[in-house]
């Protein structure tokens, strides 16, 4: 595994656990490993989005509008983080003809720790959608509630992904020699 | 190797492609860029779904018909191509609200499609020509949001004003959201957004209309009150100047009359001066004359007093005349007296002679001017002189 050194060892570890096959950037397939990360990400993204989209039909057929609406809304935001998601910057291609330098470890260490982190932001997403779902059945009045929890959540996610655009612009040109 | 084009025109949604069916010399290789998917369908299975790259050998070239000919590749390749970003469809519409109003326009959905859910194409092109475009979308789809959403968001609109508020919109979108995603599903489709455009109702045109009329009437109204009061403002800039003219007119007439009446006032000023000093003089004259009747009226009772004073004097002169001759005749008499007594020829006869005498010598000195020394005094209460004729004060003769 060259280019990760140890100490970010632990970060591999976790994001493996969620994606077989991640392996920290390693020289060869740090293109798939973007987007074996990106793809988990919309696929968290849909996990929420199809909770959402039940509580959405439920609420909706029994005329709740409230729920409804923030169902919706929490819909739509999810849209947006996969568009966000789906058109993200890839970097890290061509490094030697096209004047991009090869990341350097203290790079890789931020890069899979913002992966790691993202991930993990996102299954929280997952599990307060989950629990939106299943609090319509048991406390319904805490419903809306945590759909708008999930939406902040996802609206976080969004932003924090976003700055991975700054992760990888550290990546895009060779550093000068003064 | 060339480059092979799935999409050619920018109304196509999606492709399936046979690539046994294309043979050509040089292989082929596809760019899929993010928003385009490839799924393969490889002897009937399901394969991989790329995106992002660049699918290099998917047909033709000489090694890849030479397998085909050796059996030592697949018997079926399919490659199913798609759009997976957010595309807006139009769809047509024609229904009616509640209250009878003929609604036309158009329902906007914009769809796009999960990278995972490419494969579901396959529902379509199992009974559809290979080429899916938006128009064959817009096909498959305006029939169900017909009836499951335009004509019972339609009928819950009473009239043709419901139709522009946002909950008829919201409504709209929730039960697109929720009626459609069946066919969409089965098709691969998500539906990110479901707007109505409605284009003007008969009555709206008819409300349009009555409205631009009443904006014409309106307009028009403004356009008669302007004027009028144009006219208006001209009649009183008109009626200004005329008063105005008058004005200066009744000046200028008011000017000369009153430089006439400043002329005739010190004519008369002057005459009246004329007057004054002809008064002055008179009054003077007169002043003169009474001062001169004064004096003489002072100078005559200053005369008449000085008269009175001299006769008083003069009378008293007289009596003391008078009384110095009594008073020698009384001692004349006493001495004669003496020397008859001295000489004895006092005799009664004598003494009754000499009072006979004496009697009527007083009554000789003193009977002419008995008169003479009465006073008498006018009707005027001017005291008058014996020898007066008339009085001095009122004219009145004296008796």
């Amino acid at each position: 595994m060259v280019g990760t050194p140890v100490d970010i060892m632990p970060y591999v570890r976790g994001v493996q656990l969620i994606l077989t096959g991640y392996n920290g950037y390693t020289k060869g397939s740090r293109i798939e490993t973007d987007k074996l990360v990106r793809e988990e990400i919309v696929r968290a993204i849909n996990r929420v989005r199809n909770h959402m989209k039940n509580i959405f039909d439920i609420k909706f057929k029994e005329n709740n509008m409230d729920i409804a609406r923030v169902a919706k809304q929490c819909m739509e935001e999810c849209d947006y983080f996969t568009e966000d998601v789906k058109k993200a910057v890839g970097g890290m291609e061509h490094a030697f003809l096209s004047g991009q330098s090869s990341p350097s470890n203290r790079e890789l260490k931020k890069l899979i720790q913002h992966d790691h982190d993202s991930i993990t932001m996102i299954i929280e997403a997952v599990n307060l959608s989950n629990s939106a779902e299943f609090s319509m059945n048991t406390e319904e009045d805490k419903t809306k509630m945590i759909i708008s929890q999930t939406t902040q959540k996802i609206t976080s996610c969004r932003g924090f992904f976003n700055a991975r655009a700054n992760v990888l612009a550290g990546l895009k040109q060779k550093r000068k020699k003064k | 190797m060339s480059s092979y084009k799935w999409r050619d025109n920018p109304e196509i949604i999606a492709r399936l492609v046979n690539a046994g069916n294309i043979q050509s010399f040089s292989t082929q290789e596809v760019l899929l860029k993010p928003n385009e998917a490839c799924a393969m369908i490889i002897d009937g299975r399901i394969g991989d779904i790329l995106t992002e790259t660049l699918l290099k050998n998917m047909a033709g070239g000489f090694s890849r018909w030479v397998g085909d000919k050796l059996g030592v590749t697949a018997n079926d390749r399919r490659l199913l191509f798609a759009m997976t970003g957010p595309m807006d469809y139009w769809i047509k519409f024609d229904g009616q609200t509640a209250g009878g109003d003929s609604v036309k326009g158009f329902a906007n959905l914009r769809l796009k499609m999960e990278i995972e859910n490419i494969p579901k194409l396959l529902n379509y092109f199992a009974n559809n020509a290979p080429i899916m475009t938006r128009e064959t979308v817009v096909n498959v789809l305006s029939n169900e949001l017909n009836a499951r959403v335009i004509v019972p968001c339609l009928a819950s609109c009473q009239n043709s004003a419901e139709l522009r508020g946002a909950n008829f919109i919201e409504r709209f979108e929730m039960t697109a959201e929720s009626e459609m995603r069946n066919i969409l599903s089965n098709l691969g489709f998500t539906l990110l957004k479901a707007f109505p455009i409605t284009s003007p109702t008969d009555m709206e045109s008819m409300e349009k209309h009555r409205r631009a009329m009443e904006a014409k009437l309106a307009t028009d109204q403004i356009n008669t009150d302007a004027e009028l009061a144009e006219i208006a403002q001209s009649e009183l800039v008109t009626i200004a100047r005329i008063e105005m003219e008058a004005n200066i007119a009744k000046a200028t007439a008011r000017g000369e009359v009153t430089a006439q009446l400043e002329y005739e006032l010190k004519d008369l000023r002057a005459q009246e001066e004329q007057w004054n000093a002809e008064l002055r003089f008179e009054k003077g004259k007169m002043d003169l004359r009474m001062e001169e009747a004064d004096a003489k009226s002072r100078r005559a009772m200053e005369m008449f007093a000085e008269v009175q004073e001299r006769k008083q004097q003069r009378l008293q002169n007289e009596r003391d005349f008078m009384q110095q001759r009594m008073d020698s005749q009384n001692e004349i008499q006493t001495k004669i007296m003496e020397m008859a007594a001295e000489t004895g020829n006092l005799t009664p006869e004598v003494v009754q002679e000499f009072l006979k005498q004496q009697t009527a010598q007083k009554a000789a000195d003193t009977g002419a001017k008995q008169d003479m020394s009465i006073p008498r005094t006018c009707t005027c209460g001017m005291n008058l002189a014996a020898e007066w004729k008339a009085c001095p004060n009122c004219g009145a003769p004296i008796s």
